[in-house]
């Protein structure tokens, strides 16, 4: 078992997250802003303007600056990463989150703290994610990182942040009459393609862990290809909603990993990237099935009630 | 200069308000500037203007505040000198009539400008003497009604210029409006420079960006990108934007099975960091006043291929220059506009690097240079013969009024 295997939580979290620059709050709203410059492996710079009244050289020396990331929900001491703000050669602060500095998988709100000052929320401003997208990260077998800022809905900047070792990136996905065809890629394991060899998918199903369903993995290099029939799904289904977690098995059980999409620009896929919704003759009665994404972006399948006509 | 601009509601989001923030925003370097906005419905507007310009309202709607006006008896009764054949009509009331009327008359400064119909109609028969009276059209003539035509025929007359946002635009209203004396002008939309980089050209990505509406034709572009896809797999496709369509277009992109391809992105502000994670902007709309968004793609280094529909985008590409035109509704044409700028990645970025260079003359500096220079003129102008023209605007006015009042007539007995 590895450490990214966080238990699903069936509820959704509080605060949906918008695409990261969403309509700006209103301005004078009082708070700083940040603008932010993703680079390729993970890594985030802020670049902010100096408090009123000083240049940034100042506000650096005299001020003892710092980006401070918290994590929602968490009180840990590791929910807190504080981040040194310093001059960056243009008249502003800059602080620098590198991807080598762990990030627990989560949301992190992003506050500047000035002294002894209580910290406040800071504003998104220009977030320059062009790197974010179609990332393809190189081989290694240390922790993948991602984090990808966003606008939360009440007009603040939080990071969404994934670690994960090995990561299964979903590709494209196919709806199809009989069952689901996902591609992907894995990353983050010693041989990609002898980890793949046997391999299988497995869909968990998320109101009784015991049952599950596999399906046969081909792998190209570390690209991988699997197809799960409706049929098998929907032989375990009695009417409501069955969630389905998809995750790639090592026939032996001993690795395991959730498939997820992260490598890209996008914080939140659920309303962008959607899946036709397909009708099937279940033995219990007509359902409804489609592949999704979770809000944590990992992908699960869906299985209800066909909505009444009318 | 001391420049005062009159607009419907300078609190909300639309492309006027931006526009007008950007254009007061940078004549502000150097004149006195106030945007006057007809209501305020909110504590803080949503765009940012300058910190030069002043901004004040007439009308407080702002609900719950202390100063709310919406049940002022005066409020609910109708408008009489706000034109009723102008779209936004049922917003106006007498208390805009007065409050609008107590502002033009009291106002102190050189040039006063509106931003719609209505308010220019207000400023032709209610600016005081020896003010330059500047009147906008950021739609287009052609777009409005033939009551509303008649109605800006009998007022315009006694505006020193009407600006429009194209050319097409401009000869439009000097072939259909009979406006001696009054000055036509196109002047651009102004668009900044972003405050990114530009974009690389390299990602496998066309970026589409506007509201989710029947005019944009999202449905062509989808269907076009089908083809493209059938030929260029590797490459996607991002629509920015809300609107109504959106469930739509949802439908249509699943049924083509292209829900791998074409993501519908949500509404996006600002877009400069959505336009450089593309190689290309591509615009399908049946109709476009101006084409903000070719302009905001292009400042971002975008070669966009765009339909060649009235009236903006003929203005703003140079085909095959820095973008490319294709007819109207036409999802093949569309592709093979994409298609070629797909599989050409040298033509790609050429393109991109001459949209980048010819689009800079949308900077806010250069148009308010233009602006500049039109108010200058009038007010030289004005100085000599501003009470002549004034005088037969007037008198032109009173014989269109009579003339459409006899033409409503005639079509009244007609009908009956």
């Amino acid at each position: 078992m590895t450490p990214q295997a966080v238990p699903e939580k069936s509820t959704t979290t509080s605060e949906e997250c918008t695409i990261v620059s969403a309509p700006p709050p209103a301005f004078g709203a009082g708070n700083p802003s940040a603008d932010c410059i993703a680079d390729s492996a993970g890594g985030l710079t802020f670049d902010l303007d100096a408090p009123h009244g000083t240049d940034a050289l100042d506000a650096a020396a005299h001020w003892s600056g710092a980006l401070v990331l918290r994590r929602r929900g968490g009180d840990e001491e590791s929910d807190e990463v504080r981040l040194p703000l310093a001059p960056n050669g243009e008249g502003r602060l800059r602080a620098v989150l590198p991807s080598t500095v762990a990030l627990p998988e989560g949301r992190w709100d992003v506050h500047v703290a000035c002294g002894e000052e209580t910290p406040r929320r800071l504003l998104p401003g220009l977030a320059d994610l062009r790197s974010l997208v179609d990332r393809r990260p190189g081989p290694s077998t240390s922790p993948l990182a991602v984090r990808i800022p966003y606008t939360t809905k009440h007009g603040n900047l939080s990071l969404r942040s994934w670690q994960r070792a090995p990561h299964a990136e979903a590709g494209d996905i196919y709806v199809g009459d009989d069952g689901v065809t996902a591609h992907g890629t894995l990353y983050r394991v010693e041989d990609p393609g002898a980890w793949l060899d046997d391999a299988v998918l497995e869909a968990r199903l998320r109101r009784d862990r015991a049952v599950t369903v596999t399906a046969a993995v081909a792998g190209e290099g570390q690209d991988f290809t699997a197809t799960l029939d409706w049929a098998a799904l929907c032989a375990h289904w009695e009417g409501g909603l069955d969630v389905w977690d998809l995750w790639l098995r090592r026939p032996d059980g001993s690795e395991e990993v959730r498939i997820a999409r992260i490598l890209d620009d996008i914080a939140d896929k659920r309303h962008v990237l959607t899946f036709p919704v397909r009708s099937f003759a279940a033995a219990y009665a007509p359902a409804q099935v489609s592949p999704y994404y979770t809000v944590d972006n990992d992908l699960s399948v869906r299985i209800e009630e066909r909505p009444p006509v009318g | 200069m001391h420049i005062s601009f009159l607009i419907h509601n300078a609190y909300g989001i639309g492309g006027t308000i931006r526009t007008t923030y950007n254009l007061a925003g940078t004549l502000a370097e150097q004149h006195d500037v106030e945007i006057v906005s007809v209501f305020r419905h909110r504590e803080q507007p949503v765009f940012a203007p300058s910190g030069k310009v002043r901004l004040r309202h007439l009308v407080d709607l702002r609900k719950n505040g202390p100063g709310y006006e919406g049940e002022d008896p005066e409020y609910l009764r109708p408008a009489a000198v706000f034109p009723a054949t102008e779209g936004r009509y049922k917003q106006y009331s007498a208390l805009t009539d007065r409050r609008i009327a107590e502002h033009l008359r009291t106002l102190e400064c050189d040039v006063v400008v509106g931003t719609r119909p209505g308010l220019n109609v207000h400023i032709a028969r209610q600016a005081r003497g020896g003010q330059v009276r500047v009147g906008q059209e950021h739609l287009t003539l052609s777009t409005h009604s033939a009551p509303l035509k008649r109605t800006l025929r009998a007022h315009y007359p006694r505006l020193d210029a009407v600006t429009t946002v194209t050319e097409a635009d401009a000869r439009t209203y000097r072939e259909l409006m009979r406006l001696p004396g009054v000055r036509v002008e196109a002047v651009p939309n102004g668009v900044p420079a972003p405050a990114l980089a530009p974009a690389e050209g390299d990602g496998k990505w066309v970026i589409a960006a506007g509201r989710l509406a029947p005019a944009k034709r999202y449905d062509v572009l989808i269907r076009a990108f089908g083809k493209v896809v059938a030929e260029r797999p590797d490459w996607r496709l991002r629509i920015y934007g809300a609107g109504a369509e959106r469930a739509k277009l949802r439908a249509l992109i699943d049924k083509l099975g292209l829900y791998n391809h074409i993501y519908l992105m949500g509404p996006a502000t600002p877009l400069e960091p959505e336009w450089v994670k593309g190689s290309i902007g591509a615009v399908t709309s049946s109709l476009e006043s101006f084409g903000m968004t070719i302009v905001e793609a292009m400042r971002c280094g975008l070669p966009v291929v765009s339909t060649d529909c009235p009236h903006g985008p003929g203005e703003i590409i140079a085909d095959g220059t820095d973008g490319l035109l294709v007819p109207v509704g036409k999802p093949d044409a569309v592709a093979a506009g994409l298609l070629k700028l797909i599989n050409d990645d040298e033509l790609r970025r050429r393109m991109g690097a001459a949209a980048l260079e010819s689009s800079a003359r949308f900077d806010p500096g250069r148009v308010a240079e233009r602006y500049e220079t039109l108010f200058t003129d009038l007010r030289a102008r004005g100085a000599l013969r501003g009470s002549l023209h004034r005088t037969r605007g007037a008198l032109l006015s009173t014989a269109f009024r009579a003339k459409d009042r006899g033409r409503a007539a005639l079509r009244k007995a007609r009908a009956s």
